[in-house]
């Protein structure tokens, strides 16, 4: 290591030095070193003892370091072995661990979704202050704004190729972006008579479903712009909308506390889900991955006698999650732990567990085979209103009341 | 005709502000889905600027519709013109009349008077009557009108089904009859330390009744 000291630091050194000979009687050392370095005179007061005092601040300071840093390596420790580092991480396994690996701000207003790109390494964020963010979730960077709802975003989603997106608001419009190059707002569709709630597209991108808060579902052709179908029957405002994996059902939970599933052919209700005691709030189609674990949870033999599902989960304002088989329209098992209104569900891609935020301001991570809360994170200063798992990539994203949107990755 | 007990908008100040808050609680109420609704004066109003307000009231999804120097007859004009409407509450919090200039007689009817509105409005509804703040260093009438109000309130609205009435003056005269500037920095308005020790029994109260009936708590072990 090679120091270079400043003209000033070394006429410093040279005193201190001076001194230190002065102090400890080095008389003839002293007076060469004063001739060799060209310093007549008594040497100040105030060099007094400088020379020992950063002696011993130095080793003093060595010490501290040494002190800090096997804290560190113990924090660290306790915190990378607690789970597998990056490179053990298995993606069936991985969840989301603290603290957060960004935290991306921009918003002026409540963040109501967040969801990932199905290919790029991006995510978009909707928010109460009517636009939409589009992020790098591995470096943390803001990419870009859509602006032209005039009220607040209420959900989002892409399509299979991640070439569209669409978006619903309190404004009472649905609206098409080109996700590919221009990101312009491509259309933008009226219909339904009350804010917009929900918004997701059909399996083969041709079709997209919203629901809204003047109870209606509607689904409206990609191309033209046209509703083609009204799906009715809810007694209050819908709060979201989920197809199916094979496009032949829609889920959709509403203030009337029911979730209702409806067969998109003939647009009939085909089950009614009765047992949460409040507005639902969210609702998420488990994977296929997830039907072992879930069945398992409910007691059933997985060889004989198991439940066939389509499963569903539900979020509540009465704090719980509940798990249903569509096919029969049983509620299997409740997970209680919230302290506050579910906001949304996701299921891990492993199908293992099931993830939640929450107005109690955190994440939960639920092992879906033993139905108890495996991880608890504090995820946000206020509400955490919205979360998304990505498929293949080892990363979380949730949205929040405090204007802020976190990236976590998973171990 | 009793003034403090006849709705009316309050006479407007040039700039309009009074309208414009009034006409964003409205659009509040509408979009917002509200569990507990808080009208009053500033007292109310001031309370959702405090870190004390994002730590207790704001997880039980309060709104706020306090506007300062508000008076009885104000707050009954609001919430008979669109700020009770359009939300279905579990609990609505009311504390005005302190800037009431009527007898004590005539704001405690004003006063009933709101509670009857609300009622009307949301008949499911818990209503919280909090008890008007002593005011001013040293003992004087106004604190005693405040007083008497809160004695004809406790009388008439105790027996109601589902109100609450609930004195949260408590500890804010010092024995010697003075008030402190560290509860009340003008001797009218509540301090940060102020609210949380005024309004504690409210933040009790509320976190009760928003979880009646729930079943108890299943404490999930969590890593």
């Amino acid at each position: 290591m090679k120091m270079v000291l400043s003209q000033r630091q070394r006429e410093e050194l040279n005193k201190a030095v001076a001194d230190y000979l002065s102090s400890n009687g080095y008389m003839e050392a002293l007076e060469a070193f004063k001739r060799d370095a060209d310093m007549p005179g008594e040497v100040e007061r105030k060099y007094g003892g400088l020379l020992e005092k950063k002696w011993t601040s130095v080793i003093r300071l060595q010490k501290k370091v040494m002190e800090l840093e096997s804290k560190l390596s113990e924090a660290e420790k306790e915190f990378i072995e607690g789970a597998p580092t990056r490179g053990k991480r298995s993606p069936g396994e991985w969840i989301p661990r603290p603290p957060e690996k960004h935290c991306l701000t921009g918003h002026r207003a409540p963040v109501t979704k967040v969801i990932f790109h199905p290919v790029f390494s991006l995510m978009v964020s909707a928010s109460e202050d009517a636009t939409l963010k589009v992020w790098d979730f591995e470096t943390g960077e803001y990419e870009r704004t859509l602006k032209g709802h005039t009220d607040s975003v209420q959900d989002i989603a892409f399509d299979q190729t991640g070439k569209l997106l669409v978006s619903c608001s309190a404004d009472m419009s649905i609206k098409l972006w080109d996700f590919q190059q221009s990101y312009a707002c491509l259309k933008t569709m009226h219909g339904h008579d009350h804010n917009v709630s929900s918004v997701t597209f059909m399996p083969g991108g041709d079709f997209i479903v919203s629901s809204s808060r003047d109870k209606t579902i509607k689904m409206w052709e990609v191309a033209n712009g046209y509703c083609v179908k009204t799906f009715m029957g809810h007694r209050e405002w819908v709060r979201l909308v989920r197809v199916y994996q094979d496009g032949s059902l829609i889920a959709s939970c509403s203030n009337d506390q029911t979730v209702r599933v409806w067969v998109v052919s003939s647009k009939e209700c085909k089950v009614e889900l009765r047992d949460h005691d409040h507005v639902i709030e969210c609702i998420a189609w488990a994977p296929e991955s997830a039907h072992s674990a879930i069945n398992e949870a409910a007691g059933a033999d997985n060889k004989k006698g198991a439940f066939q599902g389509p499963f569903l989960a539900s979020g509540s304002r009465d704090k719980t999650i509940k798990l249903w088989d569509v096919s029969t329209g049983m509620c299997l098992f409740t997970l209680h732990g919230h302290d506050n209104w579910v906001r949304g569900v996701v299921f891990h891609p492993g199908g293992k567990f099931l993830l939640s935020a929450s107005d109690d301001k955190t994440l939960r991570v639920w092992d879906l085979r033993n139905k108890r809360c495996s991880k608890k994170l504090d995820a946000h200063q206020h509400f955490c209103t919205s979360i998304d798992f990505h498929k293949t990539h080892p990363y979380v994203v949730t949205g929040s009341v405090d204007q802020t949107v976190k990236v976590w990755e998973c171990r | 005709m009793n003034p403090a007990a006849t709705p009316s908008p309050k006479p407007d100040t040039e700039d309009g502000r009074w309208m414009n808050i009034h006409n964003r609680y409205v659009s509040e109420a509408k979009e917002k889905e509200p569990e507990v609704i808080m009208v009053g004066d500033s007292l109310i109003q001031y309370l959702e600027h405090l870190d004390y307000w994002n730590r207790a009231f704001a997880p039980m999804h309060t709104l706020n519709f306090g506007i300062g120097g508000d008076m009885t007859q104000h707050v009954l004009w609001r919430i008979l013109n669109g700020e009770l409407d359009n939300v279905k509450p579990k609990v609505v919090v009311i504390l005005v009349g302190t800037n009431n200039s009527e007898s004590a007689e005539e704001v405690a009817e004003g006063i009933l008077e709101i509670v009857r509105v609300t009622r009307e409005k949301q008949p499911e509804a818990y209503i919280v009557l909090l008890s008007l703040l002593p005011k001013g260093y040293l003992p004087n009438p106004l604190r005693d009108k405040n007083e008497s109000i809160n004695v004809i309130i406790r009388e008439k609205a105790q027996a109601m089904p589902k109100v609450e009435v609930l004195n949260i003056g408590q500890g804010l005269v010092q024995p010697d009859g003075t008030i402190s500037h560290h509860d009340m920095y003008d001797y009218l308005h509540l301090t940060n330390a102020g609210y949380e020790k005024a309004f504690e029994p409210l933040a009790e109260l509320l976190q009760q009744l928003l979880s009646e009936g729930e079943p108890e708590q299943d404490l999930t072990p969590s890593e």
